[in-house]
């Protein structure tokens, strides 16, 4: 019957007690290990949010100097909607564009994407879509082949079709229908010249399967990841695109949303299965330096008015607006760090006063209640530390068996708790970046590790120790004439 | 004996090494105790005194063996040897038996002879029981100084008792009387008259179980105030 035995006893003597003190502590103790976990959740999710952000910034640098150098070429049409005239050809049999300003005669439409344009470019979320701006109508490829004859300092020209398949959705609204276009896929054609794949960034970045397209690829594919979906297909499956066979050589890793449906394919194959033989949507030059960027984008504008000059110098200063726009948001994420962590540390000492004091009152009480027993204890011979042993002893059990309790609670509920009790770091930042904010974003998981469990299972017991050392110091400091007295 | 407040209790707690004596000096084997530190005599109270209270002062969590091993604690090293003993001292204060029983499923008297046991845990030299007959009934009390007169008859313990009970006190061997603080009277009792096996009154020959003396019926135990003045 060691002293061990009887802390135990005399905790199971009064069970709802001890049930509720073993709550309450528990509570307590699931607090203060869900907040470790929800802080490194969040430093988690900001460090990697960081990662994002920085490689972002370093892209978007990339970018901006690779943008310097480059023109992008394309017609402005005045219609808005999708189909599209042909200005400067008939269209090709078979192909089903709509009227100018219809709505497509439904089915199968053959539509522009707006947002497409200049696509690719740079390969981030500032692909075309944000700012590329109006609208591109097919232009005939030879009646731009002086651009890259002609005009000096023009190290290469891309020209590139784009064409996107879609069909039209009748919504209701307010007993009025209205037809409204929804892209199912897009086609990039990029010309797949040794030259060009081998010195520029033509191809799709981000290859996750299969392999990414080769000079003189032809009949192949490369789709996106929602494309692989929507054609239920993956890598070395035959897709059939506006009835024709290609095979899926490989699958890109959606970097943007512009790309999101994008699939690419040699420009040749594009635009035969789109009935746009000899026929582009843009043209992308690439100059010798950004020196003489301004001077052949006068040339060009000179020679073909009809065409929409962009020059990366246009760009620039978007590209440097996001890129403050990152380095802000890093910002943000790291103060908002360093936040959830004083709060953190502020929330943690609140909870080890709290375990403390419970377990200090809760002990105060049974060592009152007990005074008889504790001088009876004395009296037949107990020394000072062998009772003090067992009071501190009853303590730690006590908080120990909380500290299980409180696990237990943790384990289950930690992401609910700490999500109650600390401020949340990407919360934060999607004031900061807005939408673009959803693709860097990745929300760290809450959970309780091993260490962790291992290190509130030792809070718990020094706090109990703690909490009992002056409680077992009063029952110690008990007369043993206590004993003799009625009560 | 004495009126309430007298110093009874005081009396056998400062004799019992639990409470200080504010003056004068307290003999123990010829060594002064008053002036000993707690952490010396404690081992004193375990190892000479045995303890018994007028409310038994059993821990309830514990069953009755439990509660006889808690002295030896300190002691014994042997978890088997303190088990052997404590039902020893079980059967000697007659619950074989009931070593498992914890306290509230024994009676007052069974309660107070689980508390006699404990207090013979370490053998000890003196017993101090303060009032050890106060909660219980005339049949109870009457086993209890029973086993008390026995263990003194042959265990050779010495037991100072406090107690308001003349049938208690006349068991006894000297009985004194308390008055604010001190001994005013004193008067020799029955039990050495027992021991020596003869009539306080006739002077003929008696057994310690024997109520009254057989030769001259007069009775062993005084049914008037003992210390009448």
């Amino acid at each position: 019957m060691g002293i061990i035995n009887r802390a135990l006893r005399n905790i199971s003597r009064r069970k709802i007690r001890a049930s509720l003190v073993i709550i309450a502590l528990g509570f307590a103790m699931a607090i203060m290990i869900s907040i470790p976990a929800g802080v490194m959740a969040n430093q988690q999710s900001a460090n990697s949010l960081a990662d994002n952000l920085s490689s972002t910034i370093t892209q978007t640098g990339q970018s901006i100097n690779q943008t310097l150098s480059q023109i992008d070429l394309s017609m402005a049409v005045e219609f808005s909607g999708f189909g599209f005239a042909r200005p400067n050809s008939t269209i090709p049999a078979g192909f089903n564009g709509g009227p100018p300003n219809g709505g497509g005669s439904g089915g199968n439409d053959f539509i522009m994407d707006p947002s497409q344009f200049g696509g690719g470019m740079g390969g981030g979320f500032f692909g075309g879509g944000t700012f590329g701006g109006g609208q591109a109508s097919p232009m005939n490829e030879t009646l731009y082949a002086d651009i890259n004859s002609t005009i000096s300092g023009i190290s290469a020209v891309e020209p590139i079709l784009q064409a996107s398949e879609g069909s039209n959705q009748t919504v209701s609204f307010m007993g009025r229908s209205f037809t409204r276009p929804i892209t199912e896929y897009t086609i990039e054609g990029i010309p797949l010249t040794s030259d060009l794949i081998d010195n520029y960034n033509i191809l799709p970045a981000n290859i996750t399967a299969g392999r990414n397209l080769q000079a003189g690829d032809t009949g192949v594919v490369v789709l996106s990841e929602n494309n692989s979906a929507y054609f239920n297909a993956g890598v070395g499956d035959t897709i059939s695109i506006l009835d024709q066979e290609f095979t899926v050589i490989g699958i890109h890793g959606t970097t943007s949303t512009s790309d999101l449906l994008t699939l690419y394919m040699n420009l040749s194959d594009a635009q035969t299965v789109t009935n746009n033989a000899g026929y582009i949507t843009s043209i992308r030059v690439f100059t010798a330096s950004s020196d003489v960027v301004s001077e052949v984008a006068t040339t060009i504008s000179s020679m073909h008015s009809e065409l929409t000059v962009t020059t990366g110098e246009q760009r620039l200063s978007q590209l440097e607006s996001l890129q403050s726009m990152y380095t802000t948001a890093l910002e943000s994420a790291q103060a908002s760090v360093s936040s959830t962590q004083t709060v953190a540390f502020q929330e943690i000492v609140v909870v080890v006063a709290a375990t403390s004091l419970i377990v200090l009152f809760v002990m105060l009480y049974t060592v009152r209640e007990r005074t008889k027993e504790i001088g009876t204890l004395k009296a037949i011979g107990f020394s000072n530390a062998t009772v003090m042993g067992q009071f501190m002893l009853e303590g730690i059990f006590l908080s120990v068996i909380a500290g299980v309790v409180g696990i237990a609670i943790g384990v289950v509920a930690a992401p609910t708790l700490s999500s109650l009790l600390l401020p949340s770091v990407s919360g934060s930042l999607f004031q900061g970046v807005g939408s673009i904010a959803r693709t860097v974003t990745s929300t760290g998981a809450v959970s309780i590790s091993l260490e962790l469990i291992l290190i509130a299972f030792g809070a718990a017991l020094l706090l109990g120790a703690l909490g009992s050392l002056y409680p077992a110091w009063r029952a110690a400091k008990i007369r043993p004439a206590e004993a003799m007295k009625y009560e | 004996m004495g009126s309430s407040g007298s110093g009874k209790t005081t009396l056998l707690n400062v004799i019992g090494c639990i409470d200080k004596a504010s003056t004068g000096q307290v003999l123990l084997d010829g060594i002064d105790v008053s002036k000993m530190p707690e952490n010396q005599l404690y081992k004193i109270r375990r190892d000479k005194m045995g303890f018994i209270f007028q409310t038994f002062n059993l821990l309830p969590y514990l069953n009755a063996r439990e509660n006889v091993e808690l002295p030896m604690e300190g002691k014994i090293k042997s978890k088997a040897d303190r088990k052997k003993r404590a039902s020893e001292l079980l059967t000697i204060v007659g619950l074989s038996g009931r070593e498992n029983h914890r306290p509230q499923r024994l009676s007052a008297g069974e309660q107070q002879r689980v508390a006699i046991a404990r207090a013979l845990a370490n053998d000890p030299a003196i017993i101090l029981a303060d009032e050890p007959t106060g909660n219980l009934d005339t049949k109870n009390k009457h086993e209890i100084i029973k086993v008390l007169a026995h263990l003194n008859l042959t265990r050779g313990t010495t037991i100072i008792m406090v107690t308001h009970d003349n049938q208690a006190a006349n068991h006894t061997e000297r009985m004194l009387l308390l008055k604010d603080g001190r001994i005013v009277k004193e008067k020799e009792g029955l039990h050495l008259a027992k021991k020596n096996h003869k009539c306080p009154h006739c002077g003929s020959s008696i057994a310690l179980k024997d109520d009254m003396c057989p030769s001259c019926k007069m009775p062993l135990y005084a049914s008037e105030e003992i210390f009448s003045s």
